[in-house]
């Protein structure tokens, strides 16, 4: 086994690849990421400024594969013999290849479900085969974030068996995997929700469309919080529960809600340490140690941040949704029957941060409006009912110790937005959040905001005293998620 | 930093707070003028801080290249005082017929004239400017290396906080309700935060310029419609990747650069409206692939990180309306810039301001009468792309 496996692999498909010349073992089909963590390597590309990046914690991770520059590393599977080599952000292919392009896949459906995580499913399960549906899901697997649990959780038991059963799935279900969706747009009859896989582009005219599209990760203000072997807690959780691999050989869990990973790291004996209040990281390349606010350090080589999650609000932006703030985070407006506005409804994590259960009693709430609308007999208000016993977690807003950390070791953004670029922004007097995103590049890059854009809107409100709830929050474009020139640029 | 606070009076009020509003307000006040502008939302937020970056004096006509040579002085300029980004790398006109470089010899006989130094260059020529061009259609370019571009959002924040330090104020998020008018004199303005006394009105409201002269009830009509053109944005790649602004009408009038962060920004000439919604559509994306990576095909294999809309504010000939509006005292328009009113700002500020102060400019101000309309007499239509 490498440094770092927990699980036995499959020896037949044992394989050696080349990270810049150094051979190591991997396993076909294993993410890139995954397989470099294994043998204890997490430095895998290298910001525009020069600080180098692993695959874990926020920004893009571009490598050069068999010569080609600026290959997606987060989404690379391995094969024997592959040669990666690191390169820095900007660095890209000049010469390419010119083919005609993969022609456009279409398919009319009642409903667009985007996101199969419990909500997702949730909706499906609810519909029963009544209507026909598709469902879009940017990672490799059905269940989202309980596919990540190998601990009990309320309501559903063991993630396993619940998972069999919410994945049977009717058979007028179409499923895409791996597959982005770029947005929703209006095509008054319809919405058009066009989307990718591997370079496959594939337009989904829907009646209705559901956004179950979960939440992210709060990423968390210290020095040198962008390193090798810091974590996002979603990261950890599928490295660990999807593809056997630990974080590190001892790990730090920092953050306001260390509960669920704690319990998983308990389960597979993996150490670790909770430490609350992190200031600062340090190492040669990778995290050797931490040093919390009270002075002490850990020897540590990963940390995992679990601080906590919002609702993703670009998918709801992008949409024509619109936002409030409460519980600590921001949330989409909806209407009494959970719709952002007529024809697109919000289901899970996306609406507000509640158990796995919840999440999927949601989406049967939305399926049942949904059979409703479409002249079904359904029952909402059963789930109406349930959802009563679950109270949404409220997150405690962080206060940033904006005048005692070193605002240039410290990230905000994963584009190289650096904690002091955005501070010294706002103290020269500007405290529109509009014009601090322009001016700094905070939430215009790769994630379009995703990871970096709430605690950008936290210093604001924090530096200019300007309440959460007043700030002008700037809407997500389209496409939602990134998408190559060639994959769009084909012509009908 | 600009407020939310409406001030109780003010000599001039600029309403609009984009590029030319922002500019405006920098030359008056820094000519020593009681000014404040007003803007509905935040600065830049209308089309300003939506537009393409581009800067260029390669236009068809005398009064366009002379104010965008003036122009280019006052970008360079106040780039250097103030410290935000301008380059001067120039703009790529790609020709790939005969009729294309008959009538940019012809455009490029007038800038000549007017000292601005473009020429005729062969397509290896052009290669070697940008060097990931597609040049296998190409039979030759309209260069000129004094063309630039700029940071719209680092200069319009400069520009503001410079105006601010000569007395200007700025007020954001308020929104003009309706002008407060006695015997043909303005008297004030009335806002969704109040009434401001004031005798001197700048309409730089560009996309909304129409609904602001319904407001003043001035009788004159200049038709000024607002029209939606997307951009796209790519992932940062090595900066000086692509140098200048490339143009090429024969893919979609489509213009493309390289931003001073990195990404590769532009349009094509897809244009939806009149409407004053700013939806990105679908449509866009594609066809601003389709075009971008025939021009360079190296774009296929970038990331688009996203796209956006703003407005093409536009007059039948695609120039401003800019002067003075004589049935009411005292009233200007500068607004209708059909998508060239980030380029043309600082040179339109200082023509404004002389009317204003002077009630005249060496500027060739007449090309921009906003009474053209009325009489019947059209400029020819501006060089446009996007």
């Amino acid at each position: 086994m490498r440094p770092l496996d927990l699980t036995e692999k499959d020896p037949s498909k044992k394989v050696t690849i080349y990270l810049d010349g150094k051979p190591y073992e991997a396993y076909e089909g294993e993410k890139f990421p995954v397989a470099m963590l294994a043998n204890g390597v997490y430095w895998l590309t290298t910001s525009s400024e020069g600080r180098h990046r692993g695959a874990f914690t926020f920004g893009p991770v571009p490598v050069t594969v068999n010569g080609v520059k600026n290959i997606n590393g987060r989404k690379l599977k391995v094969t024997d013999g592959m040669r990666i080599e690191r390169q820095t952000y900007t660095d890209f292919q000049e010469q390419v290849e010119i083919d005609e392009g993969k022609p456009v896949l279409q398919y009319v459906v009642d409903v667009a479900v985007i996101g199969a995580g419990p909500a997702g499913l949730g909706v499906i399960k609810e519909i029963g085969g009544r209507l026909t549906t598709a469902l879009i899901e940017e990672k490799g697997w059905l269940g989202g974030d309980l596919k990540l649990k190998s601990v009990k959780q309320e309501g559903f038991g063991d993630p396993k068996e619940a998972l069999e059963e919410l994945t049977e799935l009717p058979e007028n279900t179409r499923v895409f995997l791996g597959t982005a969706a770029l947005g929703v747009f209006d095509k008054g009859e319809y919405f058009l929700v066009p989307a990718v896989r591997d370079d496959q582009l594939i337009e989904i005219m829907a009646k209705r469309v559901v956004l179950a599209t979960g939440a992210v990760d709060s990423i968390m203000l210290f020095e040198n919080n962008d390193y090798p072997g810091v974590f996002r807690r979603a990261d950890a959780l599928e490295v660990i529960n999807v593809w056997g691999v630990a974080p590190g050989k001892k790990v730090a869990v920092v953050g306001a809600f260390p509960e669920e990973i704690t319990a998983e790291l308990d389960r597979w004996g993996i150490e670790y340490v909770v430490v609350p209040n992190p200031k600062r990281v340090e190492g040669d390349d990778r995290v050797e140690r931490l040093i919390d606010w009270n002075g002490n350090t850990y020897e540590v080589d990963a940390v995992i941040m679990a601080d906590g999650r919002t609702p993703d609000i670009n998918p709801m932006t992008q949409a024509g949704g619109k936002l409030r703030f409460k519980r600590g985070y921001y949330m989409p407006v909806l209407d009494s029957r959970h719709r952002i506005r007529d024809g697109i409804y919000v289901a899970g994590s996306a609406v507000s941060i509640k158990p796995h259960y919840a999440n999927y009693l949601e989406g049967r709430l939305v399926g049942a409006y949904l059979l409703q609308e479409f002249g079904f007999e359904a029952e909402p208000c059963v789930y109406e009912e349930k959802l009563k016993e679950y109270e949404p977690i409220a997150r405690p807003l962080p206060r940033l110790p904006l005048d005692e950390l070193s605002g240039e070791d410290v990230q905000i953004c994963g584009c190289g937005v650096t904690l002091k670029k955005v501070d010294d922004v706002v103290k020269s007097g500007i405290t529109d959040l509009q014009i601090i995103k322009r001016l700094t590049h905070l939430a215009m890059g790769f994630c379009q905001g995703r990871y970096c854009l709430f605690n950008g809107a936290l210093l604001t409100s924090q530096r200019s005293g300007t309440p959460m709830d007043r700030l002008d929050i700037p809407v997500a474009r389209p496409p939602i998620k990134n998408v190559k020139m060639k994959v769009v640029a084909g012509r009908d | 930093m600009p407020t939310r606070e409406l001030p109780e009076k003010s000599e001039i009020t600029i309403i609009g707070g984009g590029i030319v509003g922002v500019t405006i307000a920098h030359e008056l006040a820094r000519r020593g003028e009681e000014v404040t502008v007003i803007e509905k939302r935040f600065i830049g937020s209308g089309s300003t801080f939506r537009c393409g970056t581009g800067i260029r004096q390669q236009f068809n006509d005398e009064a366009n290249v002379q104010i965008m040579k003036r122009s280019v002085e006052l970008w360079k300029k106040y780039s250097e005082e103030y410290g935000f980004p301008f380059e001067q790398t120039g703009y790529l006109f790609l020709l790939y017929d005969d009729d294309e470089v008959e009538t940019f010899k012809r455009n490029i006989a007038i800038q000549n004239r007017f000292g601005v130094p473009t020429r005729l260059i062969t397509p290896e020529e052009a290669k070697e400017i940008v060097p990931l061009l597609d040049i296998s259609e190409v039979i030759a370019a309209s260069w000129n290396p004094t063309d630039g571009k700029a940071s719209p959002f680092h200069s319009t924040a400069k520009f503001a906080l410079h105006a601010e330090e000569f007395g200007a104020r700025l007020v954001e998020y308020t929104e003009v309700k309706d002008f407060i008018i006695k015997n043909g004199e303005i008297k004030g303005l009335k806002t969704d935060k109040g009434t401001i006394k004031t005798g001197i009105v700048v309409n730089a409201t560009n996309a909304w310029a129409k609904l602001i002269n319904a407001m003043a009830g001035i009788g004159v009509k200049i038709p000024i419609e607002p029209y939606k053109h997307q951009a796209v944005i790519t992932q940062p790649i090595k900066k000086g990747s692509i140098k200048p602004m490339v143009i090429s009408f024969k893919y979609g009038h489509a213009y493309l650069t390289q931003t001073a962060h990195g990404g590769v920004v532009g349009g094509v000439g897809y244009e939806l409206g009149p409407t004053y919604d700013l939806n990105p559509t679908y449509e866009f994306m594609r066809e601003v692939s389709y075009y971008f990576t025939k021009i360079i095909p190296a774009l296929r294999e970038l990331l688009i990180l996203r796209t956006w809309a703003g407005y093409y504010a536009k007059t039948p000939d695609s120039n401003p309306a800019i002067g003075k509006i004589e049935e009411l005292s005292d009233y200007y328009i500068a607004a209708g810039f059909s998508g060239h009113g980030f380029m043309m700002a600082p040179a339109v500020a200082e023509m404004v301001a002389d009317l204003i102060t002077k009630g005249k400019t060496d500027l060739p101000a007449e090309w921009y009468d906003p009474y053209r309309f009325e009489r019947g007499e059209l400029r020819g239509r501006a060089l446009q792309m996007g």
